[in-house]
């Protein structure tokens, strides 16, 4: 009797690692099969900027990428995860040994019909939103050389006081992304609203 | 005025602003944590440079060798505040040289280059092709 309990235990075990393990192989071919060459949710701080922008580099020249294609992805991919490290509403930040700076967002680098994607989304404080769609809006609306004059006008100017260079990120995301930038904003509660701005190259 | 040396970093560049010899480079790659902590004192220091009585004779050039492969956009800023510096200073009667490096593959360097280029009258802004790698 005793032994069977033992056993049943086991077999219950065995089940819960089945299902747990099919739930991620689900999840896995999910994203494989949406092209998805890496997935990153959580906190992402400079080093995991770093790391992953090597590895996403790396994964591009084995693949003989052209290495323009692969310089716009690489900076597209840097605007984005710097714009989430700066500007997420979801952070902490603090002193260890030197002054740490994690913000939560998602980072999805993929690849789809040729062309790759680079995908970041983030919580942002409501009050923002307002701006951001403003400044979103007008940048898919340009062309390239409307985008190019843009990027020469806002280099020139003197930085905004309460800004990390977020602004001309923004204009050197949409400059090399090979088709209009998408975004959408949902709103969570009174205070935050998610954002995600998806670029192709 | 002395020397300010940093070494290269994984994500800021090899920067050598040797201001005796009147020589500035910077190399590599450039994307910062934070683009105004590593450049904040470099435009400092150009600044007291390019204002301090000078000890070297007026007809020494002054030249900067620009060879990077990436920069982000608050690098992009931080070097057009330093171009801007020395435009001023070549208005002012300093003989300026910038030298932009650049691989001929790099459509995105070679535009950069020829887009920062359009806003010097008294600086010499030379594009100079170059087949080595440039990669940090």
């Amino acid at each position: 009797m005793r032994y069977a309990r033992v056993h049943f235990g086991r077999f219950l075990h065995g089940l819960h690692f089945m299902s747990m393990t099919a739930e991620s192989l689900a999840f896995h071919q999910q994203l494989q099969a949406r092209g998805v060459i890496f997935s990153f949710v959580g906190y992402l701080s400079e080093g995991i900027l770093y790391s992953l922008g090597e590895a996403l580099k790396q994964k591009m020249s084995l693949e003989a990428t052209d290495a323009n294609v692969i310089k716009r992805v690489f900076s597209v991919f840097v605007e984005q995860a710097q714009n989430i490290i700066r500007y997420s509403a979801d952070r902490v930040a603090g002193e260890l040994d030197r002054p740490v700076e994690l913000s939560s967002g998602l980072v999805v680098v993929g690849r789809e019909e040729g062309r790759f994607s680079v995908v970041c989304a983030n919580i942002v404080a409501h009050t923002e939103v307002g701006r951001l769609r403003e400044r979103l809006e007008q940048l898919a609306a340009m062309d390239a050389d409307e985008l190019k004059s843009h990027y020469r006008e806002k280099l020139r100017e003197p930085s905004e006081a309460d800004s990390r260079g977020g602004s001309i990120g923004l204009i050197e995301i949409a400059r090399r992304s090979s088709a209009p930038i998408e975004f959408g904003f949902i709103e969570l509660d009174a205070e935050r609203t998610y954002f995600c701005l998806k670029a192709y190259i | 005025m002395e020397r300010l040396h940093r070494a290269a970093t994984e994500r800021s560049p090899h920067l050598d602003f040797d201001f005796p010899n009147r020589c500035l480079r910077i190399e590599g790659e450039s994307y910062p944590e934070d683009a105004a902590a590593f450049y904040g004192p470099v435009l400092k220091a150009l600044e007291t440079f390019l204002c301090s009585p000078d000890p070297l004779p007026p007809e020494s050039p002054l030249v900067l060798d620009l060879r990077l492969s990436y920069f982000n956009s608050s690098s992009a800023k931080a070097l057009m505040n330093i171009f801007q510096m020395l435009e001023l200073a070549a208005s002012r009667g300093l003989s300026t040289r910038i030298n932009w490096h650049y691989h001929p593959e790099d459509d995105a360097m070679l535009e950069f280059g020829e887009d920062f280029r359009e806003d010097f009258r008294f600086a010499d802004f030379h594009l100079c092709e170059v087949e080595t790698d440039l990669a940090g």
